[in-house]
């Protein structure tokens, strides 16, 4: 209210409506007070005040300070929203990550289900220890995948037992099958044996398991064989 | 709330009412300011207007000690800054903007005067040229109003107003020599 107080002053001021005291005790105010002294030129310049003007103002004032307020409480419900869709966009990966999980653990059981099918289609070998003492160089394990790798495809499938002696050149010599199964098989086995891996020992003997059906694919020969593959077979 | 408690209460919170209640007040001296300046009523409003813009992050950041004097400066100098764009040529009398710093010496006004303080006053009257002498004599001693003066000297008002205000600073920066000089 000072300022309107201020302002009828100026007003009665410049339209002369003041005692001389009054203007005096204005100017001297003035003096004192550059900001009212400025405000006076101006309204001097202006040839008056004009309250309309000034009503406008403080409207627009008004309405400046209803705006913000209004467009923080617009801002406060947008970040409301903001967080609600932030919590439900957290549960969704949530939720999306454990579908995931699910559906990935889902996927290693069939595997686990597909090899433990496979042996089927791959060459599996068994060493009868109680026939000999002869390994291959680099293990039972690297010598498997390579008849993996080395086997044909002939359609041929069964079991062979052979018994063979380890050659002066670290290869099996005097291969023989027992039993006496299919001639395919014999000789199948026998280019295996003697196409490449060496040996040490004297002697060994060797349960080798023919996949029935062709190989469907050849780079999937890392088996995982079930313990018993490599224990001791009971006559 | 008093003035000081809602500028702190701004600084802090943000809360722009705040801001509008310690601006509200002087709006129409600003306006008169800003009229005096860009001497355009419409531009006049938006500056007092855009002040308030500007003064929306500065009060948050700035400690303002004497709000009123300070928004003074603020505004002058922000129509200042509007003609300097225009690049007109503005006809800003130097005289009232040496005026600002005054209001900081008048705070030593309120000390007890002594004998001698007013035998100082006396002989810094003589260093008065005579307009402003005679205004400023007529003005205090007589607390004459500006027009009275005029029509007493023969003057024009603006000049009454304008020797008054330098005599006014002339005297002090006397007064101050004085003292320093003691």
């Amino acid at each position: 209210m000072e300022n309107n107080y201020q302002l009828s002053r100026i007003h009665n001021y410049i339209h002369g409506l003041m005692s001389k005291e009054e203007m005096f005790q204005l100017e001297k105010e003035a003096l004192e007070d550059p900001f009212l002294q400025d405000a006076i030129d101006g309204y001097r310049l202006q040839n008056g005040v004009d309250a309309r003007q000034l009503s406008l103002l403080q409207q627009r004032l008004n309405r400046r300070v209803e705006n913000t307020i209004a467009t923080r409480h617009a801002q406060y419900y947008t970040w409301q929203r903001l967080a609600i869709g932030a919590a439900a966009g957290v549960l969704f990966v949530v939720l999306l990550a454990l579908l995931y999980f699910k559906h990935f653990t889902g996927k290693t059981e069939r595997t686990t289900d597909v090899t433990l099918s496979e042996p089927e289609n791959l060459v599996t070998i068994e060493p009868l220890l109680d026939g000999g003492d002869a390994t291959p160089l680099g293990g039972w394990k690297a010598f498997e995948h390579y008849l993996n790798n080395q086997l044909k495809e002939t359609g041929i499938g069964g079991d062979i037992i052979v018994n063979f002696t380890i050659g002066k050149d670290g290869l099996p010599a005097q291969i023989q099958a027992e039993d006496t199964p299919d001639q395919a098989l014999v000789e199948e086995t026998v280019r295996l044996l003697r196409s490449g891996v060496k040996w040490q020992g004297s002697k060994g003997r060797l349960k080798i398991t023919f996949p029935l059906k062709e190989r469907k694919n050849s780079s999937q020969s890392h088996v995982i064989k079930p313990p018993h593959c490599f224990g001791i077979e009971k006559s | 709330m008093n003035e000081k408690e809602l500028l702190q209460h701004y600084k802090t919170t943000g809360d722009l009412s705040a801001l509008g209640k310690l601006y509200s007040p002087y709006m129409s001296l600003l306006y008169g300011v800003c009229f005096k300046y860009l001497q355009d009523p419409d531009r006049s409003q938006d500056a007092v207007m855009q002040i308030f813009e500007e003064l929306i992050p500065k009060l948050r950041h700035y400690e303002v000690d004497n709000f009123k004097s300070w928004l003074h400066v603020y505004s002058k100098n922000y129509c200042l800054m509007q003609l300097r764009k225009d690049k007109r040529t503005t006809q800003v009398d130097i005289e009232d903007n040496l005026f600002e710093s005054e209001q900081k010496l008048n705070a030593q006004d309120e000390s007890k005067w002594e004998e001698s303080d007013f035998e100082k006053l006396e002989g810094c009257m003589q260093t008065l040229n005579e307009e402003q002498k005679e205004c400023v004599r007529l003005f205090y001693l007589e607390q004459k109003c500006y027009k009275d003066i005029a029509d007493l000297t023969g003057y024009d008002l603006n000049k009454v107003k304008s020797a008054i205000q330098n005599g006014k600073r002339n005297l002090k920066i006397c007064m101050e020599r004085k003292e320093n000089g003691k």
